[in-house]
Order: C-alpha cells, then sequence, then structure tokens
C-alpha cells in the first residue's frame, strides 16, 4: 500500500496519487516505520484467495500515524509491534533462473511482475536474450512502458553461473532429465556463497541423486512451480534427504512472497501432484483403449463429474505425451506399481510423434 | 417536504429459486398496488443492486428492469454503493422528483448462488482490493475489527452482541417475510455457534439473503396512507477502516443522520422507531449511537434495559433487521423503507410499534463507507 502525505494540509492518501487533491502540493511518502496492532481477528472462514483459515487480519498504525490492514499467519495481540512495514512494498528477492525453456520463462515474467530481480542464467546468451524478449513482450500487455522499463531493468542475463552469486536464491528449471540436470546443480552450486539456498524445478526427478556430490546438500530442496507460473498458485515445495529445516522454511517463505500457495512435500516419486495424475492419465486412455467413451466424452465427464478444469486426455496434450510417457516409466520403475504403466495407446501415439499440442496431434487434433 | 413514500412491496427475505426479474417483479407488482398507481404513470426508475455482476453474470440491470413492463420506455438506471445500494437508490430518486414524478425504486439481489468461499470473496469487494482484500479482511473480519475496538475502548461484551441478536431473531418471528421468521433462536443456540471472526460468532452474523423490496415516491401524497419522507441523507467516508482515525464510529453515518435530522427539523429525541444496518450485531450498537439514540458507548446498555425491544422506548429493528429479517445486499435499504411505511401507517401486525410518528432508517455500505439515513413521519 501507499502511505502519501500533503505536508501542506496535513492529509493522508492511501494510494499511489500525486498532487495533493485540496491544495495541489506534492505528496511525500512516509517513511517506513514499525507499527503497534491496535485490533486483530482470527479468521476462520476460508474465502476465494484466502483459503488457508484460520489467519489473523490486524489493523496496524505506525508512529508516524499510518494505518494499515495485515493479514498474519501466526496470532498477533493488541499492541503488539509488527515488523511488517506499512508504507513500504512487499520483500523482494534476488532470485537466479537457470535455464531459457517454458517454465524459465514463466518463472521470471512471474517474479519480475512482482517487483523481484532476476539474475538469469543460460548456456546460450542468444537463446536468453530472445526468451528475455519474449517476456517483456507478455509483460508489455499488462503493464505501462515505465513500469515495464523498470521490471526489465531488474532481470540481467548471463552465460555463466559466477553471476549468480549475488542471489538470495538459485531457481534451476533445465530440462527435465537427470543427467543434464544433475551436471548444471553441481556446476551452479560451485559458484555459490554458502547463504545462497538452491532449488530445482524438476517434477519428478529424485532430489537424492540430483544432489549427490553437493558441498552443502543442507540448502537444496525442490521448487515445484507448475506450469502457467504466472497463474497456478500451487508450489511443491520438496524436501531431499539432506533439506534442513532452515531451508525448507526458507522455500516455503518465498514461495508465499511470490504469491504462491506452498505444501510440503517430501522427496518420494513424482511428489503429490503428478503421483496422483498420471495415474488418472493413463486410466482415461484406458477408457479410451476399451472403446468406454470417445475422447471428447471421457473428458467432459472428468470436467463436470470431478469438476475438473480440463479432462485428462486434453491435458495429457498440453503436457506432452511424451512427457508423460516419461514420468510414468520413471514412476513405474520406482514405485513397482502397474498402474503407472504407459498404456499401449501413449505408446503407440508417442511413437508415431503425435504428442500432443506441440505436435499439432495428439488425443485430439490441432489446427 | 422531500417527498412522499405512495406505496411500499417487498418479497421474503431468504432463500429463492427466483431469478432476478421475478424477484423485482415481485416487489414492484406489490408497491405499485400499494400505491394505487399503474406502471404507466412511472416517469423513472432506480435499481439498486450489488453483486449482480460477480454472482449472476447480470449487469446492465436497469434494462433487465425494463423488461418487467416492455414498451414502457422510461429513463432508469442502476445504482451501486454495496450494502448502501437501496438507501442511496432511495436518495437519488427523490433528488430526481423535480424532472421525474412519481419514481419507481427497486433494489434486488441474489446472494444464493455461489458456494460460500466466493461468495465471502465477492461481498468483500464492499472493500479497497489493496488495502484490505488483499489482506484477507472479509466482511466479517471488518467488523470484527470493530467490535475489538468497541469492546476495548467501551467495555461491550459478547453478552451485549448476544442481547441484539436475541431481540432481532424474537422480532422476526412477526414478520411473515423476515429470513428467520421460521427459526426460534435461543442462547443455547448462539452458544453453540462456531467463531467466524473473532470475536463475531455465526448468530452475530447476518444472513445472506435473496430478494427485492420496492418504493414509490412522489413530490404529491395520495391520500392518507402516502408517508412522508422528512430527510434524506447520504455521506460517503474512505472505504477501508486503515484510512480513518475512528473505528467505533462511522463518521459517514453520523455525518448523514445530523443532515437528515436537520432536513426533518426533528432531534433523536423525537425518534419513534428504527430500522438500523445490524449486518453484525456490533453493527447495530455502533448504528444506535451514531444517530444519537444512545451516546457513544451507551448503546450495549440501551439494549441490555430493554428499550430497543418491540415496547420499548426506542424499538430497534422491529423487522427482524438484517441479523434475523435477512439482508439481500441491495434491496437492503429499501426494505427498511418498507418497514418504516408499514409501521408508520399501522400496518405491521404483530410486530406494530405503538402508534409511530417518526422513523429512521439507516443503511451502511462496506464497513462505513458509505452511508444513508431517512427520515419518515406519518402525516397529521
Amino acid at each position: 500500500m501507499s502511505d502519501l502525505m500533503c505536508v501542506a494540509c496535513g492529509v493522508r492518501y492511501a494510494y499511489d496519487i500525486d498532487p495533493c487533491t485540496f491544495c495541489g502540493a506534492s505528496l511525500t511518502e512516509g517513511e517506513p516505520s514499525p507499527a503497534i496492532v491496535l485490533a486483530v481477528t482470527r479468521v476462520d472462514t476460508p474465502s476465494t484467495g484466502h483459503e488457508d483459515a484460520p489467519y489473523w487480519c490486524a489493523l496496524v498504525k505506525s508512529a508516524q500515524g499510518a494505518q494499515a490492514i495485515i493479514k498474519f499467519d501466526r496470532p498477533v495481540e493488541v499492541d503488539d509491534e509488527v515488523s511488517t512495514s506499512v508504507s513500504g512494498t512487499v520483500r523482494t528477492y534476488v532470485v537466479g533462473i537457470v535455464g531459457s525453456g517454458v517454465m524459465a520463462r514463466g518463472l521470471s515474467e512471474m517474479l519480475l511482475f512482482r517487483g523481484h530481480r532476476v539474475v538469469w542464467v543460460g548456456r546460450s546468451i542468444g537463446r536468453l536474450e530472445s526468451a528475455r524478449d519474449m517476456v517483456a513482450d507478455r509483460l508489455s500487455r499488462v503493464m505501462d512502458e515505465t513500469e515495464l522499463d523498470a521490471a526489465m531493468s531488474h532481470c540481467s542475463v548471463s552465460p555463466s553461473f559466477d553471476a549468480l552469486a549475488t542471489c538470495d536464491v538459485v531457481v534451476e528449471a533445465v530440462i527435465e532429465e537427470l543427467i543434464p540436470k544433475h551436471e548444471t546443480l553441481l556446476a551452479i552450486e560451485r559458484e555459490l556463497p554458502s547463504h545462497v539456498y538452491l532449488a530445482t524445478n524438476t517434477s519428478s526427478l529424485p532430489l537424492d541423486a540430483l544432489s549427490d556430490g553437493m558441498s552443502i546438500p543442507e540448502r537444496f530442496g525442490g521448487l515445484h512451480f507448475f506450469n502457467p507460473p504466472t497463474r497456478m498458485r500451487l508450489v511443491e515445495v520438496v524436501r531431499a534427504p539432506a533439506t534442513v529445516d532452515a531451508t525448507e522454511e526458507f522455500l516455503c517463505e518465498f514461495a508465499q512472497v511470490v504469491g504462491k500457495v506452498p505444501v510440503r512435500v517430501a522427496a518420494g516419486p513424482g511428489f503429490v501432484v503428478n503421483r496422483v495424475l498420471m495415474p488418472l492419465l493413463n486410466e482415461a486412455v484406458r477408457a479410451l483403449e476399451d472403446g468406454i467413451a470417445d475422447a471428447e466424452s471421457i473428458d467432459e465427464a472428468v470436467r463436470l463429474g470431478l469438476n475438473h478444469p480440463m479432462g485428462p486426455l486434453a491435458l495429457a496434450d498440453l503436457i506432452g505425451l511424451d512427457v508423460v510417457v516419461s514420468i510414468m516409466q520413471d514412476l513405474h520403475a520406482r514405485l513397482g506399481d502397474e498402474a503407472y504403466a504407459p498404456r499401449p495407446m501413449l505408446l503407440a501415439l508417442v511413437a508415431e510423434r503425435r504428442l500432443g499440442r506441440k505436435t499439432r496431434s495428439g488425443f485430439y487434433e490441432y489446427a | 417536504m422531500l417527498g412522499y413514500v405512495l406505496g411500499v412491496g417487498k418479497t421474503r427475505f431468504g432463500p429463492s429459486s427466483h431469478a432476478m426479474p421475478r424477484l423485482a417483479h415481485e416487489a414492484i407488482w406489490a408497491a405499485l398496488a400499494d400505491s394505487g398507481l399503474a406502471i404507466t404513470d412511472i416517469k423513472a426508475f432506480v435499481v439498486a443492486n450489488f453483486l449482480g455482476g460477480p454472482n449472476e453474470s447480470q449487469l446492465h440491470l436497469n434494462s433487465v428492469v425494463a423488461g418487467l413492463f416492455p414498451g414502457h420506455r422510461i429513463p432508469g438506471w442502476r445504482v451501486e454503493a454495496a450494502c448502501a445500494s437501496g438507501g442511496v437508490a432511495l436518495h437519488q430518486a427523490l433528488a430526481m422528483l423535480g424532472t421525474y414524478d412519481p419514481v419507481l425504486v427497486v433494489g434486488v439481489e441474489r446472494l444464493s448462488g455461489p458456494p460460500g468461499g466466493v461468495l465471502t470473496h465477492n461481498i468483500g469487494m464492499a472493500g479497497d482490493v489493496g488495502l484490505d482484500q488483499a489482506a484477507g479482511l472479509t466482511f466479517p473480519a471488518s467488523y470484527a475489527l470493530v467490535a475489538q475496538r468497541h469492546m476495548e475502548r467501551y467495555g461491550t461484551t459478547t453478552a451485549d452482541f448476544d442481547a441484539v441478536s436475541l431481540k432481532n431473531h424474537h422480532n422476526a418471528r412477526m414478520n411473515p417475510l423476515a429470513h428467520f421468521h421460521h427459526k426460534t433462536v435461543t442462547q443455547a443456540d448462539i452458544d453453540a455457534g462456531p467463531t467466524v471472526a473473532a470475536p463475531l460468532r455465526l448468530f452475530d452474523c447476518c444472513p445472506v439473503s435473496d430478494g427485492a423490496a420496492a418504493a414509490v415516491i412522489s413530490a404529491c401524497p395520495r391520500g392518507v396512507r402516502s408517508i412522508a419522507v422528512l430527510g434524506s441523507a447520504v455521506s460517503t467516508d474512505v472505504i477501508s477502516l486503515a484510512q480513518r482515525a475512528e473505528h467505533t464510529t462511522f463518521p459517514a453515518a453520523s455525518d448523514a443522520a445530523a443532515e437528515a435530522y436537520r432536513q426533518a427539523g426533528v432531534g433523536p429525541g423525537e425518534v419513534d422507531m428504527a430500522e438500523v444496518h445490524d449486518c453484525f450485531t456490533i453493527a447495530e450498537l455502533v448504528a444506535i449511537e451514531d444517530l444519537g439514540l444512545a451516546k457513544p458507548g451507551e448503546a450495549a446498555a440501551l439494549t441490555q434495559s430493554g428499550a430497543t425491544a418491540l415496547g420499548g422506548s426506542i424499538p430497534v429493528n422491529a423487522s427482524g433487521g438484517l441479523k434475523a429479517g435477512g439482508h439481500a445486499i441491495g434491496a437492503t435499504g429499501v426494505g427498511q423503507v418498507y418497514e418504516l411505511v408499514r409501521q408508520l401507517r399501522g400496518e405491521a401486525g404483530e410486530r406494530q410499534v405503538a402508534s409511530p410518528r417518526i422513523g429512521v432508517s439507516h443503511n451502511v455500505g462496506g464497513v462505513g463507507g458509505t452511508c444513508a439515513v431517512h427520515i419518515l413521519g406519518r402525516r397529521s
């Protein structure tokens, strides 16, 4: 929020405006200062955007007289001094993003939109620059030129991992394959001071294998964002065998500050979402193989009957059938459950290079 | 004299399967019949509504309402001022009387559509998107903060809140159009209610209702059943508690009350009954103080004394209020005037206040961002 004051009239404004509506004088921004809780209520009923009830809403007042409503995930009491700055903006992080694919772009866009700094590293400076241009183009649809310039000035690109040394946290988002991911993580870690947290955005690779050989595996964990990260609210915060509490706490707090809802999970195969999703996708394919219904009907039944926003076959097409098969094969190998063994129709489509939307053909045809 | 209420109509407030047009029609038809006028006599209309867009995907409500009288093409528009939409619409209609006469005012709302979490969010749109909504300050949470401040400053207790709730539920049992007409509420029910936003529990909160209410107004009375509008005032304040120095009173309400009393040439001591905006029990106590019916901090004692009950010296919310009568948001402010008109005419049946001459209605939007106060008087 803003805390703007007219020195001439003494009027306070909660909105980012200028000049004073009464006298035309230029408004000045209040200094951030500690605030005292005037009143607080514990909210027990969840609502859209605030599903995390119970939480606490406090009316706070700073020494300068600025007031705000602040949400807490813990009890606070009247007269408590709270550190959250009344007039300042939310905390900003310097975040390292490694990779230049879809997830890396989405993460950079989401972070820059929210005012964080991004140090973007990848092997090819050319690909990074074109990825950065794509992000700028996306942001230009929701920001004016001044805002866009400010946001993009917070984004630096580099082909060298040593640029990541100034970050608070680095999120690795390179190709979803064990060997390149592992090598990249080790190369990043060598350049990081000991206080910088390191996270992988893997959706299913084993974290113990990814952290093998790290010098400080305690500061490493998983931050599994979902595509597109600008819109999907979940982050699976994954605890690897060596991850310490402080790392898990930081990753959860980071996820919350960037506007996500963290769910803590152990480093088991597929975490929660893919572990639950893959048998569903596989079963939808089996229903199609068995002639229970056509693809459109299966998707419509699941959408309307289970209240999913998208049917499983359309979702598989969106994820990419090769990616789906690879995740299923990995989960099948590690869990040993036939529910995860990709169905013959899925394997056949991949063999025909019908991989879903990206090849314009999968369970559906795309124009 | 600002004008006269020629006729009023109201649906039951409460869950309904009827769409907004049918709800509005029921209230309009009743108000026209009550006024003795035909729809073709009406020269303009104002529709009060809050959440037609988010809840029902329906905006452009003036044109929807025009579909209730096809071919009778007259000026009409929608007023939105959160929960004060109805009172503000009535004020606006009165201000228009020099140009159009008579004017129809109809408030309509449907709240039973969206699931709970979505509805809570939508109602939260009455708060500032950045200052309040971002912090999860739901509507009950806003009033919970007011309650906390009031308790701290004046020693008000949850037992005082319970007294408001019990009184209004008692009154609603005598109002066939009330949301909780069929429900008896005891102290044990209140004690068993879950906390919504501390210290407010379930029975401190009004229900969300579907419903409509309508009134026909004119500069000229039509016979003895017309009720005079002696005062009509609206005041608008900043939207968030975070923008206000005072949290135990709503300056917009006390300002609007002062202006309405000035117009009417009466003081709070001459008011015989009040219909106030008790969206939460604490809100009734704040309303009583803002209207000057009790000094700041003394509404709880006034309530505990029985003075605000039916048969007391200043009955408050004889209808059951929002708390038990129901809160069909856009219709609420018009519904309050419906109650005053019926009471002032002596037509309120079982819940009739003993020969009231002057009644006041108090309709609040958000957590005091808007307030409309009307003072109505029996002729003669």
